[in-house]
């Protein structure tokens, strides 16, 4: 095991802890544990780049780095007009979405552990110290993503705005660390406390998703606070914008450095100091229900009743000619419903597929009015749903449990074709339908029935795709049989990832190109329908 | 084991999880350099009585005192004088065998150098120390579960909680522990151990507690079991006394299902 620097920090803050009745040695052991575990893993953030896993500080130095090139990000924001409001604002509000959902992604199995229970609860340790050292672990992190995240800007802010300007941003971004960390906690333990047994733990991974949807959405509605006018941002208090964090921050510049007094600016300043303590205290009183409501991820629940009608394998019977391919149709869905680790990884990213699509067409409000927009063909934006497709794809011949594998050599299958092409009509009816679904009837509502054509277009398009990035990622092994940590190791896949989201742009530019062609949108349906129908007979011969 | 000092008691202890009472009303008292053989058939209750003595598991009903404490009320030193094997092999496995043990000792107070000293010698003890500074993860399951067994006994406890402490490893390891756990008790130790192995249980056990429907259905030695059921093993005891006489019975039917399919294929 190794010495950590950010233990010896830590040191410094030995008397804080005791204060707080924390055993202080006995955290630093776990501490201790805990970090030379981690090196011995790899974070999320590098799924796609890591070529070979290395032990060692490595690949967590080189997360680092991708933090502080996201930081990059932010210096735009420091030239952006002269409105403090504005540029704080953005700042933090990117900040948050970072720092959030690295939380979520990384460290909410940290924070949600249970298995460790049976080691360190049975020792002689006071639940005081534990939680401690759970959080501090996280902290830990924390404060490094942040110190790399917010390094360039900072120099930047040091060399154009002054000291006092990134002292103020300094002292703010970690008071945002807490609010992050007891705000993401505080909605675990809220959850918790509403659900137990099975339920829970689908619900905890819908919550992740929901939490980066939330951030994404966040942002854009914190954009949209200024009226942009004559080439600056104008900021106007209204009373609902203390539900909004990130404005919080903007107004202790303004009160600081423009001596600007107004009564919303002292609300939301005091806010932004108030807000994370209280946070954190409410956090410190809350957990230790937090630990005995983790409990209930360990409790087995009763029988479930069978659901007596599925529409996913109704339309499965319609889809699946061969009994066998039925069976693996029937089990690949229930692997996509239900295995955690794979929905961790994968449904994210359908979150970012529900909302790209919103993001693009709102962007377009900016300079163009609502019935405007209904006229045009900004409904193409839909077609933002697809680039998650070759990702999912890719993800599908791995799982948390590929180890029960096993089955797909011992048992005598007849067509090995027909158990990925299961899988991959599970895929489109399980998970791709249904956000397309959303997505449509949103759509028709802003662009009225006119579009159908389109969207019958993306769909087939979007098959086409699916077939595409089977092609260009399978093997010839079998779905779910690879180990999620592997995920991470093949390097060469990101840039089949790229080519695959180009070739999303490309369908938009056909699309584009036949809407100009009178009554092309019909002849393009037919040869896409053409094509999957040949397509598919070809590869799953 | 003249002195009979009582290391354990359980006085009417209940606990449901989500409005299922899966204790009933335990009571219990144990004395130290007992074995006893905790048995009963799958979702009786046993793990939840283990973990709600450890600590583990908080909200029962009833009182538990461990070495004259009340576990509700006392903090956490009761736990010191404990060494634990956890059911299902949880375990740092990203650690070596070495680290882990170290670790493991620090938590109870020891010396980290006394330690690391400590778990060698065990370690080559149990036919370890090649692997001594491999990870856990590449372990095999009687690996990992003899890193486990030694990791609960590292730091000298006097009460022993065993879930499944023979599960994966082979005969000749099974009969180490056997003995061990005799020695152990010879020294004064107690030990309280919940397994499947109906004759295993029957040889290491000088009192058997049958838990079923979270009460306890049979208490007493080997001999005074036979007695009371007349039945020649523990098994036939285990049957009798959990109501279950239609082995057979069930054996044939799911044989007829089973080839019934076939007809039909």
């Amino acid at each position: 095991m190794h010495n950590f620097t950010s233990l010896k920090i830590l040191d410094f803050f030995q008397p804080l802890f005791r204060t707080m009745k924390i055993d202080y040695p006995t955290m630093r052991k776990i501490l201790e544990v805990k970090l030379t575990m981690d090196q011995r893993r790899v974070p999320t953030i590098l799924n796609d780049m890591s070529k070979k896993k290395k032990e060692g500080k490595n690949n967590f130095l080189l997360s680092l780095l991708i933090y502080a090139f996201y930081g990059l990000m932010l210096v735009p924001f420091i030239f952006l007009g002269d409105s403090y409001m504005f540029q704080i604002s953005i700042m933090i509000g990117i900040s948050m979405f970072i720092l959030m959902t690295s939380l979520i992604s990384d460290f909410s199995s940290v924070l949600l552990n249970i298995r460790d229970k049976a080691i360190l609860n049975t020792k002689p340790i006071h639940p005081r110290t534990l939680s401690a050292a759970k959080i501090v672990h996280i902290a830990i992190y924390l404060s490094l993503i942040t110190g790399a995240f917010i390094a360039i800007p900072s120099v930047v802010m040091i060399f154009t705005k002054g000291i006092v300007y990134f002292l103020i941003f300094l002292v703010e971004i970690i008071l945002l660390g807490l609010f992050i960390m007891a705000f993401t906690v505080l909605v675990y333990m809220f959850i918790l406390r509403l659900f137990d047994g099975e339920k829970l733990k689908d619900i905890i991974n819908y919550v992740q998703i929901l939490l980066a949807i939330g951030v994404v959405v966040g942002y854009q509605i914190v954009i949209r606070l200024f009226d942009f006018v004559d080439q600056e941002f104008i900021y106007d208090f209204s009373w609902w914008h203390v539900l909004i964090p990130p404005i919080w921050f903007g107004a202790p510049f303004e009160l600081l450095l423009n001596q600007e007094y107004s009564i919303g600016i002292i609300l939301l300043s005091i806010l932004a100091v108030i807000g994370p303590i209280v946070s954190i205290y409410i956090y410190s009183l809350l957990m230790p229900s937090f630990e005995r409501n983790l409990q209930k991820l360990m409790e087995e629940s009763g029988t479930r009743k069978k659901r007596s009608w599925n529409l996913s394998e109704s339309v499965g019977r319609f889809i699946c000619i061969s009994k066998e391919e039925r069976a693996f149709y029937r089990f690949s869905s229930i692997m996509l419903r239900r295995e955690r680790d794979f929905k961790l990884k994968v449904y994210p990213s359908l979150g970012m597929a529900l909302v790209f699509p919103f993001i693009f067409l709102f962007n377009n409000l900016g300079y163009q009015s609502f019935s405007d927009i209904s006229q045009g063909k900004s409904y193409l934006t839909i077609y933002f749903c697809n680039i998650i497709i070759g990702t999912v794809v890719y993800m599908l011949q791995f799982s948390g449990k590929y180890k029960g594998a096993w089955i797909f050599q011992t048992t005598p299958i007849h067509k090995h074709s027909a158990v990925y092409r299961a899988t991959l009509k599970a895929f489109l009816v399980q998970l791709y339908l249904p956000i397309l679904s959303v997505l449509s009837i949103v759509y028709i509502w802003i662009f009225s029935f006119r579009i159908i054509p389109d969207l019958i277009i993306v769909f087939l398009s979007a098959i086409l795709l699916v077939l595409i990035a089977y092609r260009v990622f399978n093997n010839g092994k079998y779905p779910f049989t690879e180990p999620l940590e592997s995920a991470n190791q093949s390097g060469g896949n990101t840039g089949k990832m790229i080519l695959l989201m180009v070739a999303v742009a490309f369908f938009v530019l056909v699309h584009f190109i036949v809407l100009a062609i009178p009554f092309g949108i019909y002849g393009y349906l037919l040869v896409l329908s053409i094509i999957n129908i040949v397509g598919w007979k070809l590869v799953f011969k | 084991m003249g002195n009979k000092e009582k290391v354990l008691s359980l006085q009417n202890l209940t606990m449901s999880y989500s409005g299922k009472n899966v204790l009933t009303g335990v009571n219990l008292d144990v004395y130290s350099g007992q074995i006893i053989g905790y048995i009963g058939p799958n979702g009786a209750g046993k793990s939840t009585t283990l973990k709600i003595m450890l600590g583990l598991i908080n909200g029962y009903g009833g009182k538990v005192e461990i070495f004259g404490q009340d576990i509700a009320i006392s903090d956490q030193s009761f736990k010191q004088k404990i060494g634990y094997v956890p059911e299902n092999a949880e375990v740092y496995d990203t650690l070596t065998a070495m680290e882990y043990l170290t670790f493991i000792g620090e938590l109870y107070g020891l010396n980290r150098e006394k330690v690391e000293v400590k778990a060698e010698r065990l370690l080559e003890e149990f036919g370890l120390h090649e692997v001594m500074h491999s990870r856990i993860s590449s372990f095999s399951k009687g690996m990992r579960q003899k890193v486990l067994i030694l990791s609960s006994l590292l730091h000298n406890p006097d009460l022993l909680f065993l879930d499944e402490p023979l599960s994966g490893l082979d005969a000749n390891s099974v009969m180490i522990i056997k003995d061990l756990l005799e020695e152990l008790a010879n020294q004064g130790k107690t030990i309280f151990y919940s397994s499947h192995i109906m004759d295993v249980v029957e040889k290491i056990s000088t009192r058997i507690v049958l838990l079923v429907n979270g009460q306890i259905a049979a208490d007493g030695t080997f001999d005074e079991l036979k007695e009371k059921s007349k039945e020649g093993s523990l098994e036939g005891i285990f049957n009798q006394l959990t109501g279950f006489d239609q082995h057979k019975h069930t054996a044939k039917k799911v044989v007829s299902i089973v080839m019934e399919d076939d007809d039909n294929a």
